[in-house]
């Protein structure tokens, strides 16, 4: 389900089957790396878009959590683990980070979630029918991803 | 020359209405085609959307086709792919599903749980469909998946837009 108020309405007539919240981490900066956030970000919209459609029922995709890449590290984990413990509160059970940005995966033991980290592609100089059925293998790897997570969860 | 002279009046007479009625119809078929505009609107809805499968590649075992076409949203065109599972029933027929579960909207897959081979089967919360789009009692969804309606394009497959099945 995504961030708007027809697919929120069913959630809440369908709390309980909704067990998994998706954030995507989203970069942004001025500096030499100006480009490269831009590209994580489209990148990962892209992405979490098609694993949205994929899993419509089970997960809901919030909109990206943006952020300047000037913050310092102690601030951006408080607030994303703030977000997670508000998850958590409200009987959550998977929590999932998504981002293309490296720093995440420098500090993933401090992450209260599971982070996917994917390295992003240069979706601008791409065929369209190259960059979909690129997506479609990136997700695919994430469609197995998360119902492994669900597997291990369930059979618990 | 015929018998019967026309007079300069006659004459005038003619074309002036001739004329005149060319600049009024000039004037008028504008603001009609305004004012009936939404009739004459060709619905995107009730397009068939030709896909990349050719018919006489269609088995019995479901297979993946997607085709893409733009949709309108207001001023914001997008271009939306779609999924549908395409096969040929035992009576040679063409059946094409809709993969979007009944539940709550996953996209379904073929073949992909182990316990229940032959089967649709909806990831999220363990739905499962026979191979003709039942949904199997006991599992999450209450209703069969969509169906397309189909055509045939030049020996390639054309979906339309996917409608609940009719109670059979």
């Amino acid at each position: 389900m995504k961030w708007v108020a027809k697919d929120i309405e069913v959630y809440l007539g369908a709390k309980e089957y909704v067990d998994t919240v998706v954030l995507p981490l989203l970069p942004v900066s001025f500096a030499d790396d100006i480009k490269q956030t831009a590209s994580m970000t489209e990148f990962i919209t892209l992405l979490s878009g098609q694993l949205e459609r994929q899993f419509k029922g089970r997960l809901l995709m919030l909109p990206g959590f943006s952020y300047i890449k000037t913050e310092s590290e102690e601030k951006l984990l408080e607030t994303v683990n703030h977000w997670g413990a508000e998850f958590v509160k409200q009987g959550f059970k998977h929590v999932f980070f998504v981002t293309s940005d490296s720093d995440w995966k420098a500090r993933e033991d401090k992450l209260d979630g599971s982070l996917i980290w994917l390295p992003f592609l240069p979706l601008e100089h791409m065929d369209k029918n190259y960059l979909n059925s690129i997506l479609e293998d990136q997700v695919k790897q994430m469609i197995s991803l998360f119902i492994k997570k669900w597997q291990d969860r369930d059979s618990q | 020359m015929s018998k019967q002279r026309v007079t300069r009046r006659q004459f005038l007479n003619y074309t002036l209405t001739g004329v005149g009625g060319f600049m009024a119809a000039g004037m008028l078929m504008p603001m009609v085609r305004f004012a009936v505009d939404p009739v004459l609107k060709h619905n995107p809805a009730g397009d068939f959307i030709v896909t990349d499968k050719k018919i006489s590649d269609i088995t019995n075992e479901p297979v993946r086709v997607d085709f893409s076409f733009e949709q309108q949203d207001a001023w914001y065109t997008a271009e939306v792919t779609n999924t549908a599972w395409v096969y040929k029933d035992d009576k040679g027929e063409i059946v094409a599903l809709s993969p979007v579960c009944k539940h709550l909207g996953c996209t379904v897959d073929w073949n992909t749980d182990k316990a229940n081979p032959e089967h649709f089967f909806c990831p999220c919360h363990n739905g499962l469909y026979t191979k003709d789009g039942t949904n199997v009692p006991g599992t999450p969804p209450s209703a069969p998946l969509d169906v397309y309606p189909y055509k045939e394009v030049d020996g390639y497959l054309a979906l339309g837009k996917a409608a609940p099945r009719k109670e059979a």
